[in-house]
């Protein structure tokens, strides 16, 4: 009956049995002194947690939307899960109970005996059993081999130029998403469309570091810096749309502003001007993509992009310097 | 009105040079037919929103009346509106616009708004009847939208007039959403649109005060979502001919049937804003709602 033996302070071997919990147990709360009303609220949340957990099968097989799906199983985990802690909290004994520890440790006798008997062994085992010995060792130290693997992969191959250059090359037909190609007449100024090398629009390699904004800022030839003269005819004005700065896709373009916007951190580019950034964290202008009407009238790229697109990288040989 | 005569047909930069002969025959031949139409608005490529590729092409005394595809069919208000229209214009907008709505004020210099000579209809149309135009405030970083002052056949009235003055493309669409392909819609409004208005439509800041406004607020019409991108207002880029009258078509299903209606599986869409609303309901509600369980379990009854 007592949880609360009083065995004083000296610990104890001998097992006191779990003892059998009456109606007139102290620890008894007064909703389990009295369970039926406990027991039909319990009950009654079981019975509804039932049905909706069944609900929800019936949802699930039957496709139901999923505010239904969600609702019933929801629902039912929450009510078996109420009704099972509502039983823990109302219906059992609460304690605190103490259950005193008997002694873990073996008596002095035992432990000697075994101390002995590891010494013993171990000189036989290792001895006899040297296969077995060399084997681990060997596996470990081919794991140790293999682990160095990937730190030698690391070594190489060395990147080459493939961060410096695009696909864009001499000649090469801008086309749109769905590989329709551009004419002096497809954008009116003000336009904005986003242009990959032909053949590669679909390419998700391009579309990441070939993707380019051609806007449409006025009707004549735009000259957005020094030595860009030819770049830019009928004010078809082409950028990279990687952002120098972490290499977001630059897609906003405000036309009476003329500014295009990277949308993570706000970096805004001067169409104008070469893209020079005016504001945010962009450190470098967006690549220009040198433009020319092809005689069957169909707007092509002069050259790649002199310089690489996107965010800086260690090694890089082709920085420029802002408005350049 | 004296401008008109050598207006005549505007292409935008040297397009007709790059037109094929057999394309430049038929402009002109329906040039004819159809007087003097300032083509700025439109592109040159052909079916996008451009009156002479169009199969619906019909002009009437050297006015244009209605042109486009089964897409979308653009028309012009009635020219008898425009008398009426002249009314309004004077009343409510050559305050700002000029008397002559060619952005000139009566002193000589340059009226508070800009010239509105060879905007065309469809222009016109959308300032007013998105409630932007006549402005809350002209000294504003962008006129936003409010509930329109005129009804939309004042702002045909207004269009009218305006077109009158200097006969421009794009006119009045309708869009006919029957056979549009919504699927399609998506991506192009994620290639195209999401860039600025997000991919849920929400909308979003931009540069300098300005932004681009939501779209999921159902009062926003089929066809001025047709008027928008045909016509770029604002800091709006202008859709022209890199996508098709049919693909517009698209977009504008997409966005009066999929951004206006979300279908929100989880549940509340929270204003499509992004993690940083979902974040705090799901802390809020979520890891809250577990609190409180956990001191109900371990609360001694």
């Amino acid at each position: 009956m007592s949880d609360e033996q009083d065995s004083g302070h000296e610990p104890t071997r001998t097992k006191v049995p779990m003892p059998l919990a009456t109606l007139s147990d102290p620890h008894l709360g007064d909703a389990a002194k009295n369970p039926s009303r406990a027991e039909a609220i319990i009950a009654a949340i079981l019975v509804v947690g039932i049905l909706m957990t069944a609900g929800f099968g019936a949802a699930y097989v039957d496709n139901w939307n999923p505010w239904a799906i969600g609702a019933t199983m929801g629902g039912g985990l929450f009510l078996l899960g109420f009704g099972l802690t509502a039983w823990g909290k109302y219906l059992m004994p609460q304690g605190p109970f103490v259950e005193e520890r008997h002694v873990l440790a073996s008596s002095p006798e035992e432990r000697g005996a075994m101390a002995a008997a590891l010494v013993e062994r171990s000189a036989v085992v290792v001895k006899r059993r040297k296969l077995l010995g060399g084997l681990f060792a060997l596996g470990a130290s081919i794991f140790g081999i293999v682990a160095v693997f990937p730190l030698l992969r690391s070594l190489g191959p060395q990147p080459g130029d493939s961060l410096d250059v695009t696909d864009w090359r001499k000649g090469m037909l801008l086309v749109d998403s769905n590989g329709r190609s551009v004419n002096q007449g497809t954008l009116v100024v003000g336009g904005i469309m986003t242009v990959y090398p032909h053949g590669l629009q679909n390419s998700t390699y391009s579309q990441s570091i070939d993707q380019t904004v051609l806007i449409r800022v006025q009707d004549s030839d735009l000259v957005t810096a020094p030595g860009r003269e030819t770049w830019a005819p009928a004010g078809y004005v082409a950028y990279s749309k990687v952002c120098t700065h972490l290499g977001c896709p630059v897609g906003l373009y405000e036309q009476q502003l003329e500014l295009l916007v990277c949308p993570c951190h706000q970096s805004m580019f001067n169409v104008r001007n070469g893209a020079v950034p005016i504001f945010g964290p962009a450190p470098r202008p967006l690549p220009q993509l040198p433009l020319y009407f092809a005689a069957d009238g169909t707007l092509r790229a002069q050259a790649g992009y002199d310089q690489a697109p996107g965010p800086g990288f260690y090694e890089r040989t082709t920085t420029k310097e802002n408005g350049t | 009105m004296a401008a008109l005569g050598t207006l005549g047909l505007v292409c935008p930069g040297a397009s007709a040079q790059a037109s094929t002969t057999a394309k430049a025959s038929a402009v002109s031949s329906s040039v004819k037919a159809c007087g003097s139409v300032n083509l700025r608005g439109v592109s040159a490529t052909d079916d996008s929103g451009n009156p002479f590729h169009s199969s619906k092409l019909v002009c009437f005394d050297g006015m244009l009346i209605r042109y486009g595809d089964s897409a979308i069919t653009y028309s012009n208000p009635p020219a008898s509106y425009a008398t009426a229209g002249k009314l309004l214009f004077d009343q409510i907008c050559a305050s700002c616009h000029g008397s002559e709505a060619n952005g000139i004020s009566p002193s000589g210099a340059a009226s508070i708004g800009p010239n509105l000579q060879g905007v065309g209809a469809a222009t016109v149309d959308f300032w007013i009847t998105t409630g932007r135009m006549p402005a809350a405030d002209v000294a504003a970083v962008e006129a936003e939208r409010k509930p329109p002052r005129l009804s939309d056949k004042q702002a045909l009235e207004v269009a009218a007039y305006i077109n009158s003055l200097d006969p421009s493309v794009p006119a009045v669409p309708t869009p006919n959403l029957k056979g549009a392909d919504v699927a399609d819609g998506a991506s192009l409004f994620a290639l195209n649109c999401a860039a600025c208005h997000t991919i849920t439509g929400a909308g979003d800041a931009l540069a300098f005060g300005t932004n681009a406004p939501t779209l999921q607020n159902r009062q926003i019409t089929a066809q001025q979502v047709v008027e928008a991108m045909r016509t770029g207002p604002a800091n709006m880029p202008r859709f022209s001919g890199n996508l098709s009258d049919a693909q517009v078509r698209d977009v504008v299903a997409y966005v009066t049937e999929k951004i206006q209606h979300p279908s929100n599986p989880g549940g509340a869409g929270l204003g499509g804003v992004g993690p940083v609303a979902e974040g705090f309901i799901a802390l809020l509600l979520g890891v809250g709602g577990l609190a409180l369980i956990c001191f109900w379990i371990g609360e001694r009854s």
